[in-house]
């Protein structure tokens, strides 16, 4: 009798307790799979999970813990973050800019130039300020330029800015030369873009800085609510009262705006800029932004999934040096990743449907 | 002073006759290429009236309620709003003028969330133009429960795109009731309905006169226009051929019309 008893509270006891496990693992499945960056969410801490535990059985072979290890991989994030975050934004509002690579070189050379022969030379600690606010100027305006030939003509923006890629590629070496250029800037300039701080460079505060912005833009401003209803159906927006020649003007200057300062970020970090360093970069900022979730097609996407892929794209790029991979390897992995991300996506928004 | 005498000026005509018409258009009329979409068209919403739009497919219906909401502009014509010229050439004049359209092919962005497709550039914001979240779904829930109640939506976070015909219509209503002005364009709406929910529909629209909202329903369904319509005006390529109030005239009358011409 009291057996009984005592088996019927262990039974309730257990179940209550698989009931709780059940809770919780349908809220977690369910939050996946309202986000949009759920599927790369899942992916990232997986990835994540799997480097550290090979970091701590093999700490010798795979150096993935070790304090240099995790600061290089920090450092090299951020150019290209801070450029996908432009570059997904943009393309949430349904367009694309390839010319960011180009930009990216294009206005560092060019804020370096001016920083250094105007201004008071490089040694006045506000020349680079001035520089590298004339740089980003530039970006801007180049992105209100791929803006206006597009909407104006109503031409792809995947062919006006094919276009203004290859301008900016020549226009850098008409202006500068193919020739590196230094730029040594004083303090506060030096610490304040390429300074580092335990783990982390200044670099990468900016880019989480920046990431935390531009969520509140898109996520939480209209003008990032526009930027989803443009890109989702530029009809329905329309007819709604919104302007999208308007919308997508902002969203070409922000996407230049922040093309030029993660060229000037990356420059200040290692002293110099080659003048064709951006190239192929436009690629990978798609790739980072596809990776974490945003829609080729526009309208869908956010800025956790921009930063997730960018971060994922690095960590496979550390695993891979860790292990001493040849370089080639990289690219096989990125693209084998970008395909992975989307089917997982896919399939994801597809089992949420039912 | 000035004021005082303008606002004098103003009011003195009307005293004493019918308020003019909400909305007015004049002999107006567009071309696609060699299509004539519309031919001379006269056509007018007034106070606190249900106007039925009739006519078989590409009679220009569509045309004419996209030129209401200033989505076409007209190629010749005149558009007058209580009584005065207007100029409606965008979506923002036809707003400023109290025009709230529902579309035929319904103007719903699927990414986004059902809360974020209602507020659609008209976001809830606070001074800076940062979204009120909270509020706008609260917003959200209460219009889809109060308007037009149609099963299955049960989250306003909910995907458009994950929502059925019907849902999204009911959506689209949603939309247009909550920012209800003073005319009403209901292009086809019960396309996507069920039997149940059209009713709910027609009977809210008819029930948008006491609030002062004037309507006007497209439909190739005569019944469904016989319900609610105080007036029908049935249009034949391009042109409005008849037009009778419902006392005047019949269902098999209307039916005539929309078939013969």
């Amino acid at each position: 009798m009291d057996r009984l008893k005592f088996a019927g509270k262990v039974a309730t006891g257990s179940d209550t307790l698989s009931l709780g496990w059940n809770a919780v693992i349908q809220r977690l499945r369910a939050a996946v799979r309202k986000r949009p960056a759920g599927g790369i969410a899942v992916l990232f801490v997986l990835v994540q999970l799997t480097c550290i535990a090979g970091g701590l059985i093999f700490p010798e072979q795979f150096r993935y813990l070790n304090p240099a290890n995790i600061r290089v991989t920090v450092m090299s994030v951020a150019p290209l973050g801070i450029m996908s975050l432009g570059v997904g934004m943009l393309m949430i509002a349904g367009e694309f800019d390839l010319s960011v690579g180009a930009l990216y070189s294009f206005c560092a050379v060019f804020a370096a130039t001016m920083a250094n022969n105007h201004f008071g030379g490089i040694n006045n600690p506000l020349s680079p300020f001035i520089g590298a606010s004339l740089g980003v100027g530039i970006g801007i305006a180049a992105g209100l330029l791929n803006g206006a030939v597009t909407i104006g003509f109503g031409i792809p923006s995947f062919i006006t800015t094919l276009g203004t890629m290859l301008l900016w590629n020549g226009g850098v070496l008409l202006y500068n030369g193919a020739s590196a250029v230094d730029f040594l800037p004083k303090p506060p300039f030096a610490p304040l873009f390429g300074g580092q701080f335990w783990l982390m460079d200044s670099g990468f505060l900016w880019f989480l800085g920046l990431a935390v912005v531009c969520s509140f833009v898109l996520h939480h401003h209209k003008l990032g609510n526009h930027f989803y209803a443009v890109g989702g159906n530029q009809q329905a927006a329309v007819a709604i009262g919104i302007d999208p020649a308007k919308v997508k003007l902002i969203a070409f200057a922000i996407t230049g705006g922040l093309a030029a300062f993660s060229g000037i970020v990356a420059m200040t970090r290692v002293s110099s800029v080659q003048p064709g360093g951006g190239m192929g970069m436009e690629l990978r900022s798609i790739a980072a932004c596809v990776i974490g979730g945003v829609a080729l097609m526009g309208g869908r996407g956010s800025i956790v999934g921009v930063v997730l892929g960018t971060a994922l794209v690095f960590t496979i790029n550390d695993v891979l040096l860790l292990l001493r991979a040849p370089g080639f390897y990289f690219d096989m992995f990125v693209g084998a990743l970008i395909m992975l991300a989307v089917i997982l996506n896919h399939s994801i928004r597809r089992r949420s449907w039912t | 002073m000035m004021q005082g005498e303008a606002r004098v000026m103003e009011v003195a005509p009307a005293t004493g006759l019918e308020p003019p018409p909400l909305y007015e258009a004049r002999n107006v009329s567009k071309r696609y290429g060699n299509v004539r979409a519309l031919v001379g068209v006269t056509f007018h919403v007034g106070c606190r009236e249900v106007v039925g739009l009739l006519g078989d497919n590409g009679a220009g219906k569509s045309t004419l309620i996209r030129m209401m909401s200033g989505i076409v502009r007209p190629d010749s014509g005149e558009i007058l709003a209580d009584g005065k010229p207007v100029r409606v050439v965008s979506r923002s004049d036809s707003e400023r003028l109290g025009i709230e359209t529902i579309y035929q092919d319904i103007a719903l962005v699927d990414p986004m969330s059902i809360t974020r497709n209602i507020f659609m550039g008209r976001e809830i914001t606070s001074r800076f133009g940062f979204m009120r979240h909270k509020r706008m779904a609260e917003l959200a829930v209460d219009v889809l429960q109060s308007a037009v109640h149609i099963a299955g939506i049960d989250h306003p976070d909910t995907e458009v795109g994950f929502l059925s015909g019907g849902q999204k219509q009911a959506v689209a209503i949603a939309r247009a009731v909550y920012f209800k002005r003073r005319i009403l364009l209901l292009d086809e709406p019960t396309s996507a309905l069920s039997v149940r929910e059209t009713e709910r529909l027609l009977a809210y629209v008819a029930g948008l006169k006491q609030e002062n909202v004037s309507s006007v329903l497209v439909t190739h369904n005569l019944y469904h226009a016989f319900m609610v319509c105080d007036r029908f005006v049935v249009m034949s390529h391009g042109q409005v051929v008849f037009e009778a109030a419902k006392e005047e005239t019949t269902i098999e009358d209307l039916t005539d019309h929309v078939i013969r011409t």
